[in-house]
């Protein structure tokens, strides 16, 4: 038993320092982006009871914007940006060099703009993960919802919870300068691709 | 799996009756209880008995066990059956039920690497059906997700969705 809480707790360490690597290259790219404005930093890789994973996740019943990129194989996951509706307008404006939209609907250009970011973020973290494991991993393009932020978590956690109660996230966070702001990334990976990033860790171990 | 009447995930505000139930819980509750869930691909399913003005809901994830671990609440063919068997440890009669449903959406637009939500609409319905308790009301599938509030008095199932006018089962 307590060979293997070690193991687990290997993993999970090993996986933190995959992703603390991969979200290196994910804030260069989103510096890059943003002109500077924006970093990003890795705030947990950690597992979660299946029925407390919006609590966990402090995902209440409000309405979310965000986008979504898919990685569909086994050895694949979910990679979800989230913003409120104030933030995920100001991150737009700041790309347009434009003052936040007023109207109600999303014009094409914001939605454009955040789900760009999406792009940038979900590739950086891809290829280094593709680095790392040897296999070419093709997302979907991204797609911008406006949805019940637990309603997307819930579907992309779903083939993690096809074989298991417990549920691997990664969470990661962005700054401005000094500010932590309020959006997050959150990536689910299927449980072909924790394995795949377990062999290659331990082969390298 | 959480049967409380008092099962609130920490840091959820809401009223002192609402019950919150998540994925893979079953709660049971009593007029004035009102239990509300969020859904995207996963299914909310109420049993209520009109007369005794209790409700049970569960927030199904998977549409089969197929012999796998995990809280009975979690798949649509051990759900019914262990709300049925908690229903009966609180004395009520099981017959005389009615079903509400609501979920099951595919939230990736079916491009995502499952589309779960129909197959545990289906599942559900296959569960109901062999319990014998009829379904008097469904809001599923589609794309979009859903916030539910079952209101233990009236046995009415409120829906909820983005961009749409709320939906009385």
């Amino acid at each position: 038993m307590n060979e293997l809480r070690h193991d687990h707790d290997w993993a999970l360490g090993a996986l933190y320092e995959l992703f603390a690597s991969a979200t290196h290259d994910a804030s260069a790219a989103m510096c890059r982006w943003t002109n500077g404005l924006i970093t990003v930093t890795l705030d947990q890789v950690r597992e979660i009871a299946l029925e407390e994973v919006s609590a966990e996740l402090e995902i209440g019943d409000e309405l979310l914007t965000m986008v979504v990129l898919t990685i569909g194989s086994e050895v694949g996951g979910n990679l979800i940006l989230l913003f409120d509706e104030v933030n995920g307008r100001q991150l737009a404006a700041s790309l347009l060099g434009r003052e936040p939209g007023a109207e109600p609907e999303w014009s094409d250009l914001e939605k454009s703009a955040l789900t760009e970011t999406g792009n940038i973020l979900g590739c950086s973290y891809l290829n280094a993960i593709t680095r790392l494991i040897g296999m070419d991993l093709m997302p979907s393009a991204p797609y911008f919802i406006q949805d019940y932020g637990a309603s997307v978590v819930q579907q992309a956690v779903m083939t993690q919870a096809l074989t298991s109660d417990r549920l691997l996230l990664c969470q990661i966070g962005f700054r401005r300068k000094d500010e932590q702001l309020d959006w997050r990334v959150v990536f689910v990976p299927t449980q072909g691709m924790q394995e795949a990033m377990q062999r290659s860790l331990h082969a390298a171990s | 799996m959480n049967t409380s009447t008092t099962s609130r995930a920490p840091g959820t505000p809401g009223p002192a009756n609402d019950i919150l139930v998540g994925m893979g819980q079953i709660a049971a509750g009593k007029t004035p209880q009102r239990m509300r869930a969020i859904l995207g691909s996963c299914i909310g399913v109420a049993l209520y008995h009109p007369g005794r003005k209790t409700g049970i809901l569960a927030h199904v994830v998977l549409p089969e066990s197929a012999g796998r671990d995990g809280s009975p609440g979690k798949f649509a063919d051990t759900a019914v059956p262990q709300m049925l068997a908690i229903l009966r440890e609180q004395g009520m009669p099981t017959y005389g039920l009615t079903a509400k449903l609501a979920g099951g959406a595919n939230m990736f637009n079916g491009s995502g690497p499952l589309k779960i939500g129909d197959a545990n609409a289906e599942a559900v319905a296959a569960a109901l059906k062999k319990a014998g308790v009829p379904v008097a009301g469904q809001d599923v599938g589609g794309t979009h997700g859903r916030r539910i509030e079952f209101d233990c008095a009236s046995g009415e199932m409120t829906i909820q969705s983005a961009g749409r006018p709320a939906r009385t089962l």
